[in-house]
């Protein structure tokens, strides 16, 4: 029985018909292709891409070294340097992260206790070479004075669910 | 023996000892602040409140007395509820700034709070907030907010330390930890504070900010520093050292460290670190390869013994040096045909070589130190030059011990010292036989003839009798010999006499070795009778100059007994050859200078004053192109064509130099063979010098690490004279006054200490303000300026 099924499903070539009828149902749905970079794909406020230091409204920055994201780090790709500045705070003098090795996972962010490194929805991002892709810290607080009014919302969006 | 059961495991402990002493020995952790197994118990932290049978609330496991068939609960409902409570009530006050506190990662509280406390902070009032303090250069109480009141630090510098320089002030929510207004804590030994601290109230300050805990990495080493040989372990981050603290090892250092073990890093990372080999040509220096600067020194060598004969050459070397860089250098000078080696560099006295049994040691185990209960201790600037040594007679001073002294100079011990005598150098060895015949007369005893005929015309006076009375009394004496007498230009007629003494108080006669290697050097042949037993000591090749000089860690000028003596010599020698970590004042003099690493960059060994080898690895790698100095010294042996050069490990070289089986007996401080001279009673009319060595510029590794310099202790050196001799002087404190000493004198500020004996001018060596002076001992001119 089985089998006599299979040989008429075979000669009346019911998988192909099968195929096209998806490709034909496909042809006539509405279009998902994005015409980038006319057109852009929407985000959420947890989009996890270029990453920014913040500074808090008077100017200061964020952060104060306490190297936690560079521990929870799992690609390595955070290095930092701290050192006592000259009013007694605790400050970096060296903040690097190699995105060529990041993986964007977003555990700096989550990990830190002042908000300071975060990621933002920037992704259209590039380098000429490896070295192009080695942040500093004066590129993340760059990157970060630029996009702080979505950065903010994007954090108060979030915050009731931290 | 009692039984108690704690979370249902039956133990047995003493009767007497606490609750939490019996959860030690079960197994048990109950969570503590204050409570710490070297301090006294307070009870004031609340921690380690655990439930018992039939007691309606929790009781402090610390404070708690065992009693038999007692039953604990440290888990229990009631007791889990009692600690998350006491959690809470700790949090309080207690910033929440553990990211930036140096302390984060390796805290007690944030463990505690981890495994005890909530979730979550129900307190949402003002906290409170306590001013920052200065307490000195080396220990940071910026974030006093942060201290629990756990008062483990009061307690250390009131039972471990001597001295109370913390304290608690004012009553409950107010009560902050300080110091006494505008004082710093200066002991010796504060720095153990820091890791007392189970918070980050008192951090260290050289440290802050440097690293967090999870970045180091964690080596073993041995102390270089003072003869105890503390280990220690060495944290490490980006190939450098970046703190140090103590390893425990109930033996030696128990767990504290002194502050020099401690701090003394940051001489490792000084900017005057020697990192290319130098030559010098034309007045001009050079860097150069190793190979060149070798083959230099090699060439130097041989031309000097082959035109002047091998007697020409001459190595001193610091007993801060390894084992193994003191057995290489002896066999190269040896193998080249000259025997002038020396590593006691401050001893003044050497009439006793070759007639000790041994190499000179502490004379018992470091920890029987506490079983004694009678202290002769002779010429010592015990605290200084020993503060862990000291901290242990302290303890035994505690529990009943008497403490006597024989100085020239009268520092605070920190402890009750039942009798001392503090005269003029020249007069202890007298004081010393008015001791022996005290003691003679007391026990009745029948000393040898020779000695007899030597101390029959003393007259006993009252502080000798009774030094000689309370040692009598004693049922484990221990007679022990500092620096000062080591150095004294009596001093091997110092050592016969309290041999004496020891022998006739059935006490233990030892010597406090000065630095970390002083018995190492013994033992690896770094002294000129060993061999052949022809060789010129310390004094001699300078007292004679020679022609070429090797110098293994030596900075002539600090570490010489005579540094002018020292210096002149160096100046007309045709060749000069400084292994040193260092750039220091030998590019004067020296003509080649070779980059050694010091003891975190090599392997090597220490023996210390017990007589206990302990091997350490290199924990860094060394800077720049210094090399480990046994390396350096193997590569000359193969130059100079010494045979018997064929190292490969620095643990070759030590299993060489180092019988281990035979150990043990080679340490023996019996000298025969020196008679007893007392001095005559002549009466000098000038000053004596008096020169303590400062803790802080003892070694050469020391006297770069900044934080230390800044310290009371490495303050630059005055003049200290008794007030009748300011009198006399017609001079007040702080003026300066110019001093002089053989042929230099040198302008220095007066200070008055009445506890020293008149006739006396203490003038600190091992500074360069004083290292155109001359000897340590000796007489001094004071002139007003």
């Amino acid at each position: 029985m089985e089998k006599i099924r299979d040989f008429f499903k075979t000669f009346l070539l019911f998988e192909l018909l099968k195929g096209m009828a998806l490709t034909g149902r496909y042809m006539f749905a509405r279009k998902i292709t994005v015409q980038f970079p006319e057109e852009k794909t929407p985000q959420g406020f947890r989009f996890r891409g270029l990453h920014a230091q913040r500074r808090y409204a008077n100017g200061e920055e964020r952060c104060i070294g306490c190297k936690l994201c560079e521990a929870v780090c799992p690609a390595l790709a955070i290095k930092i340097e701290v050192a006592e500045r000259e009013d007694g705070t605790r400050r970096t003098t060296q903040y690097d992260i190699d995105l060529t090795k990041c993986i964007f996972c977003g555990f700096c962010e989550e990990s830190c206790p002042v908000d300071a490194i975060v990621e933002t929805r920037i992704f259209e991002y590039h380098g000429e070479n490896r070295s192009d892709l080695y942040y500093t810290k004066p590129m993340l607080l760059a990157i970060g004075d630029k996009n702080e009014t979505q950065i903010a919302k994007d954090r108060a969006a979030d915050a009731k669910y931290r | 023996m009692i039984k108690i059961e704690i979370d249902g495991k039956l133990v047995e402990t003493e009767r007497g000892s606490t609750v939490m002493d019996a959860a030690h020995k079960a197994g048990v952790y109950i969570p503590h602040f204050c409570y710490h197994k070297k301090l006294s118990i307070a009870a004031n932290c609340r921690m380690c409140l655990v439930e018992v049978e039939k007691v309606p609330k929790p009781l402090p496991a610390c404070a708690t007395p065992a009693s038999d068939g007692m039953k604990v609960h440290t888990h229990s409902e009631l007791a889990a509820k009692a600690q998350k409570g006491v959690m809470e009530f700790l949090l309080i006050n207690h910033p929440l700034d553990c990211p930036i506190c140096d302390q984060g990662g390796e805290c007690q509280l944030q463990d505690i709070a981890v495994g005890y406390g909530g979730g979550v902070s129900r307190y949402t009032e003002e906290k409170r907030v306590v001013m920052s303090k200065s307490v000195g250069e080396l220990i940071s109480t910026n974030e006093m907010t942060r201290c629990i009141q756990c008062t483990r630090c009061v307690r250390f510098g009131q039972e471990i330390a001597g001295v109370m320089e913390l304290g608690m002030a004012n009553r409950s929510e107010h009560s902050e930890i300080m110091s006494f207004v505008n004082s710093t804590v200066d002991s010796e030994l504060s720095g153990n504070m820091i890791d007392l601290c189970p918070v980050g109230a008192l951090t260290s300050k050289p440290f802050r900010y440097t690293a967090r805990s999870w970045e180091l990495s964690r080596r073993k080493s041995v102390s270089p520093h003072d003869g105890l040989g503390a280990p220690l372990a060495i944290h490490i981050k980006n190939n450098k050292v970046a703190r140090v603290v103590p390893v425990e090892n109930e033996d030696i250092n128990e767990c504290w460290i002194s502050d020099k073990d401690r701090f003394s890093y940051e001489g490792l990372n000084s900017a005057q670190r020697l990192t290319k080999p130098m030559l010098k040509q034309d007045g001009k220096w050079l860097e150069v390869e190793w190979a060149t600067a070798l083959e230099y020194v090699a060439n130097g060598l041989h031309q000097i013994s082959g035109s002047a004969g091998a007697e020409q050459i001459a190595a001193l070397a610091t007993p801060h040096s390894t084992l193994e860089e003191l057995y290489l250098l002896q066999k190269l000078l040896r193998g080249m045909g000259s025997g002038n080696i020396d590593t006691r560099t401050r001893l003044s006295d050497f009439s006793a070589d070759g007639k000790q049994a041994g190499a000179p040691w502490l004379g018992m185990p470091i920890a029987e130190i506490n079983q004694c209960d009678r202290f002769l201790i002779v010429g010592s600037f015990l605290r200084k030059d020993h503060p862990l040594l000291a901290q242990r007679i302290r303890q035994a001073v505690k529990n009943g011990g008497e403490a006597n002294l024989v100085h020239s100079s009268d520092d605070d011990l920190l402890m009750p010292v039942a009798n001392k005598a503090i005269v003029v150098p020249s007069e202890i060895l007298n004081v010393l036989a008015q001791v022996l015949k005290a003691l003679a007369e007391e026990k009745q005893a029948t000393l040898s003839a020779d000695v007899q005929q030597a101390i029959g015309k003393v007259n006993v006076a009252d502080s000798a009798r009774a030094i000689a009375h309370s040692l009598a009394d004693g049922k484990h004496a221990a007679v022990l010999l500092g620096n000062f007498a080591q150095q004294h230009p009596q001093a091997s007629q110092i050592s016969v006499i309290c041999e004496q003494i020891a022998f006739l108080s059935n006490a233990k006669f030892g010597y406090l070795g000065e630095a970390a290697n002083s018995v190492g050097a013994y033992l690896a042949d770094a002294v000129p009778f060993a061999g052949d037993g022809h060789g010129m000591n310390a004094a001699e090749m300078l007292a004679k100059p020679r022609k070429a000089y090797l110098l293994l860690n030596v900075e002539p000028e600090l570490d010489m007994h005579d540094a002018q003596q020292a210096m002149s010599a160096m100046r007309s020698a045709d060749m000069v050859v400084a292994l040193s970590a260092y750039k220091h004042h030998a590019t004067e003099y020296a003509d080649v200078l070779l980059p050694i690493a010091p003891f975190t960059e090599t392997s090597g060994t220490f023996i210390n004053t017990e007589g206990r080898a302990q091997s350490f690895k290199g924990a860094v790698k060394p800077l720049g192109e210094a090399r480990p100095a046994w390396k350096v010294l193997r590569v000359l042996g193969n130059l100079m064509d010494v045979s018997g050069f064929d190292y490969d490990s620095s643990e070759a070289v030590r299993d060489e130099a180092l019988d281990t089986a035979q150990m043990a007996s080679k340490l023996n401080n019996h000298i025969s063979g020196v008679p007893l001279q007392l001095n005559s009673a002549a009466t000098v009319a000038d000053l004596q010098r008096v020169s303590d060595v400062p803790i802080y510029y003892a070694d050469a590794v020391v006297r770069r690490a900044d934080s230390l310099q800044k310290t009371h202790d490495a303050a630059s050196p005055c003049i200290i004279l008794h007030g009748n001799e300011l009198q006399k002087l017609g001079v007040q404190c702080g003026d300066l006054v110019t001093v002089k000493q053989g042929d230099a004198s040198v302008s220095l500020a007066v200070a008055m200490d009445d506890r020293l004996p008149q006739g006396v001018a203490r003038v600190a060596a091992g500074h360069q303000a004083t290292s155109t002076l001359g000897a340590m001992f000796g007489t001094i001119t004071v002139e007003r300026a």
